[in-house]
């Protein structure tokens, strides 16, 4: 295992715990609808929650209920047992009902020093995007003003302008699995993209760029079949891997924790804010997200097209409703145009059911004939 | 008679009519119902209809019941002529305020949670065989069985197919919005959104917002509807809205006396006519017919519960199959049902002066409709907390549940809060319980009951003997 890939699946990375040493300030965050810019723009350290496969849930489970999703009690465990005391302060979006729930326990359980709630709107249009641009100055104020630090225009750009740098980077290494040669499995790309969340920009792209000489230099991998995945957020980088065992390589996705991050280069200029919540909301490709259904089929049909999958599994944790129903239109479109799916709900970090995955994994790689 | 629809494993004849011809025996009922009378009746019913009609046209209950059930039946009669008059059905979920649909000439509300609940209190079969299609999609099976009763049977087109479906849901409740998404996309009719953006429930920033989309709605409406709404056509439903707004008010005074004389059904009973005909005469009648047994009970001293051994409030909803044996409880056990969250929609008046002061109003009516205003809120533990914490207080209650559906992921996620607080703030026990308020065979009655029985006698019962104790001291 590389350095790298260690790191993504470490809470308290040696890049945390250095900015913490030097007297940093780390901001957690729990939704891609997060602008990190703006956390970094103050000169904070932007930190994405995540559980990455972690069984216990127990301490979580005194506040949450059996009926919310595996990974929100993932996460609320981790605070409760003090993996997250290293975060200084929280972002709140409301994601998804349970996220809002873990937040909200979070919050009255082990609180932090800082919280403020960005509230990201569920459309698209003029309308959202200027409620969205203020939410965007709202936060850049809560942290301006709770850190003493001036957020500049020009601080923010250059945030912006790295950001940019990276998914321009990421889209190149995603892209490269198109190829005839696969040097690169899919759980190796969450691995990536995890880690990305849990790094300064800055010190990723450095990462970024090594991994890029080190991928052209390895030998193609085997594969038995090109495919597709997709649904509720999953960073559980060991159940991916797993599952790839079996010869069947994810070369493009539409996770949270994955491909939807997949975009092209930006160009920015202009007043910060309003591009940035642009950005943001354009390229949020989550299904909480109203009337947009649309945008995200022609996503994964796209992705499918440019990869040449042979077929697609859509994911959903018990309990999400947002992938559960749309794993339902999901499914029911692209199997009219002659893709094969399967669909897989799983309890978010249960190792007892990763048997039952990857037999049902292999069948459907029996299925599609490969 | 039901009949296989042959593209579909469901019984041909869909929800809507099944639940409009019950409607319509009830709505040639006489007056006044005598025990004789009641049996006759009862004969003539299917098994599985037998406790539904028991519970509603009790006499003791049906002076109180009927007036909401042929408001009910105007309801559905004109959602069911709609078409043929060349008015839009417009499907909207319970925190809509169907007013605004009854202010336009082109259209009519039907609402999806009164439907499924209709279904689940008065068929023989609680509408499950809708629920079990949707499962049959590939639907997860933790939806909201309040919704996705009624819009399963639309899904199947056995149903009166809606013409737009409005989602006042994001924000609120994830599940509901989506399963909304879902069927547009699927019987191919447009959705609009009314989203209500998670701000505390005073904030001016969210209440801007919100009108915003309020208005960005009724704007969509019209443009399906090829109506402008006219403003002699909201005054008229903005008086009638305030005429029950008025009512209600009255009625929470008299929900705070001990013992209780309002109906242990005066609640449901309530939110059903604002879920359906909110706005309109019928909705004020039923009200006044709720205050004028209410304020009779109380004059003669006629209480559900005589001793009124606990008050009993519901954090959330209660269940809505099998009344018979619930209320049955409810007697043998000498407890008062109050009430439960669904009441907590806080009507005010409209101010009728100009066009946009009622668009204020209804919006503002929006914004505090039950769930919207607790689960939409930027705190959805704390403003449920308080909300509850409010009604303990004022309604005296001794003793709350929380029937925990597994849909609902906002309430589950925020039930620890709310417990913990409402005990430490005012000493009140709250039982957690799990089932499903449309599907029985989720959780039976038996089931909750016995469950109820156990936290009454040895909670609740004990708690309020000592509280008595403590105060006699003291006295």
């Amino acid at each position: 295992m590389q350095q790298w890939d260690l790191m993504a699946k470490t809470f308290e990375n040696e890049y945390v715990e250095k900015a913490r040493g030097e007297g940093k300030k780390v901001i957690g965050y729990g939704c891609l609808a997060t602008p990190r810019e703006i956390i970094e723009a103050a000169g904070l350290y932007p930190y994405r929650i995540k559980a990455l496969g972690n069984l216990d849930k127990d301490l979580a489970d005194a506040y949450l209920s059996k009926f919310n999703c595996g990974f929100c009690r993932s996460c609320l465990h981790l605070v409760l047992d003090g993996t997250y005391d290293f975060l200084d302060g929280i972002v709140e979006t409301n994601g998804c009902d349970h996220l809002r729930g873990m937040f909200e326990n979070w919050q009255y359980a082990h609180s932090t020093d800082f919280f403020h709630y960005l509230r990201v709107p569920h459309e698209n249009n003029a309308d959202t995007l200027a409620w969205f641009s203020e939410e965007l100055v709202l936060l850049k104020e809560a942290l301006s003003t709770h850190y003493e630090v001036a957020i500049e225009d020009r601080d923010l750009i250059a945030a912006m302008e790295l950001e940019e740098d990276a998914a321009a980077k990421i889209k190149m290494i995603y892209e490269s699995r198109w190829d005839e040669e696969i040097k690169i499995t899919g759980s190796e790309v969450i691995s990536l993209l995890v880690l990305k969340e849990s790094l300064p920009t800055q010190q990723y792209l450095q990462i970024l760029d090594s991994f890029i000489e080190e991928m052209d230099t390895r030998e193609p991998l085997q594969c038995r079949a090109r495919l597709f995945m997709g649904g509720s957020a999953t960073d559980e980088i060991d159940l991916m891997a797993e599952l790839e065992s079996l010869g069947g390589l994810m070369i493009a996705d539409s996770f949270c924790f994955g491909g939807r991050i997949f975009r092209d280069k930006v160009e920015v200029s202009g007043s910060a804010i309003p591009q940035l919540a642009s950005i943001y909301l354009d390229n949020l490709l989550c299904p909480r997200m109203f009337e947009e259904y649309q945008c995200r089929k022609s996503f994964a049909m796209e992705m499918i097209a440019r990869s040449r999958a042979d077929g697609a599994i859509l994911f959903q944790n018990k309990f999400c409703d947002l992938h559960g129903i749309e794993n339902v239109m999901l499914r029911t479109d692209l199997e009219k145009e002659g893709i094969p799916v399967l669909v897989l709900e799983k309890e978010y970090g249960t190792r007892a059911d990763t048997g039952r995955l990857k037999t049902r994994v292999q069948a459907f790689l029996e299925r599609i004939g490969k | 008679m039901i009949v296989m629809n042959e593209n579909s494993a469901m019984p041909g004849e869909g929800l809507f009519e099944r639940v409009h011809s019950t409607f319509q025996m009830l709505s040639i009922l006489p007056e006044e119902i005598s025990e004789d009378q009641l049996n006759e009746i009862l004969k003539l019913l299917p098994s599985g209809n037998i406790d539904a009609a028991r519970f509603m046209l009790a006499p003791s209950r049906w002076e109180v019941s009927r007036t909401s059930l042929l408001s009910i039946y105007t309801w559905l009669e004109e959602a069911r002529s709609a078409k043929e008059e060349g008015r839009k059905v417009i499907l909207v979920p319970f925190n809509f305020p169907p007013e605004i649909i009854h202010a336009f000439e082109n259209a009519s509300p039907i609402t999806s949670e009164v439907m499924s609940t209709l279904a689940a209190g008065m068929l023989e079969s609680g509408g499950e065989e809708y629920w079990d299609y949707a499962m049959g999609l590939g639907l997860p099976d933790h939806l909201c069985s309040g919704n996705t009763i009624e819009l399963a049977s639309i899904l199947a087109g056995a149903d009166l197919k809606p013409d737009v479906i409005i989602s006042a849901t994001p924000g609120g409740c994830d599940v509901n919005a989506k399963i909304h998404e879902f069927v547009s996309n699927r019987i191919n009719i447009p959705q609009l959104l009314l989203e209500k953006p998670t701000y505390d429930t005073n904030s001016r920033r969210g209440k801007e917002i919100y009108y915003k989309n309020f208005r960005r709605l009724v704007k969509n409406l019209e443009e399906i509807t090829g109506e402008t709404l006219k403003e002699e056509n909201l005054r008229r439903v903005a008086e009638k809205a305030n005429q029950a707004s008025e009512l209600y008010y009255d009625l929470w005074e008299l929900r705070k006396r001990r013992p209780s004389p309002i109906p242990g059904s005066s609640a449901f009973l309530a939110y059903g006519m604002r879920f359906s005909m909110w706005g309109r005469d019928e909705a004020v009648e039923s009200m006044k017919k709720i205050l004028e047994v209410s304020i009779r009970n109380s004059k003669d001293g006629d209480y559900n519960a005589r001793e009124e051994v606990a008050r009993l409030f519901w954090v959330y909803l209660p269940f809505y199959y099998d009344g018979y044996e619930y209320n049955e409880w409810l007697e043998m056990n000498d407890v008062a049902n109050i009430g439960d969250a669904l009441l907590l929609f806080y009507p005010q008046v409209i101010d009728t002066s100009s066009y946009d002061s009622m668009m204020e109003g209804f919006a503002e009516s929006a914004w505090n409709m039950g769930m919207t205003r607790q689960m939409g809120a930027g705190s959805m533990s704390m403003q449920w907390t308080e909300d509850i914490i409010a009604a303990v207080k004022e309604f005296h209650i001794d003793f709350a549940i929380y029937c925990g559906h597994h849909s609902c992921k906002q309430t589950w996620s925020a039930f620890t809060i709310l417990r913990n607080e409402i005990k430490k703030r005012t000493g009140v026990p709250v039982l957690c319980l799990q089932g499903d308020s449309w599907i029985g065979r989720m959780t039976p009655m038996s089931a909750i009951l016995d469950e109820m029985s156990l936290f009454l006698k040895n909670v609740v019962i004990p708690a309020r003997k000592r509280k008595e104790r403590s105060e006699s001291k003291e006295g």
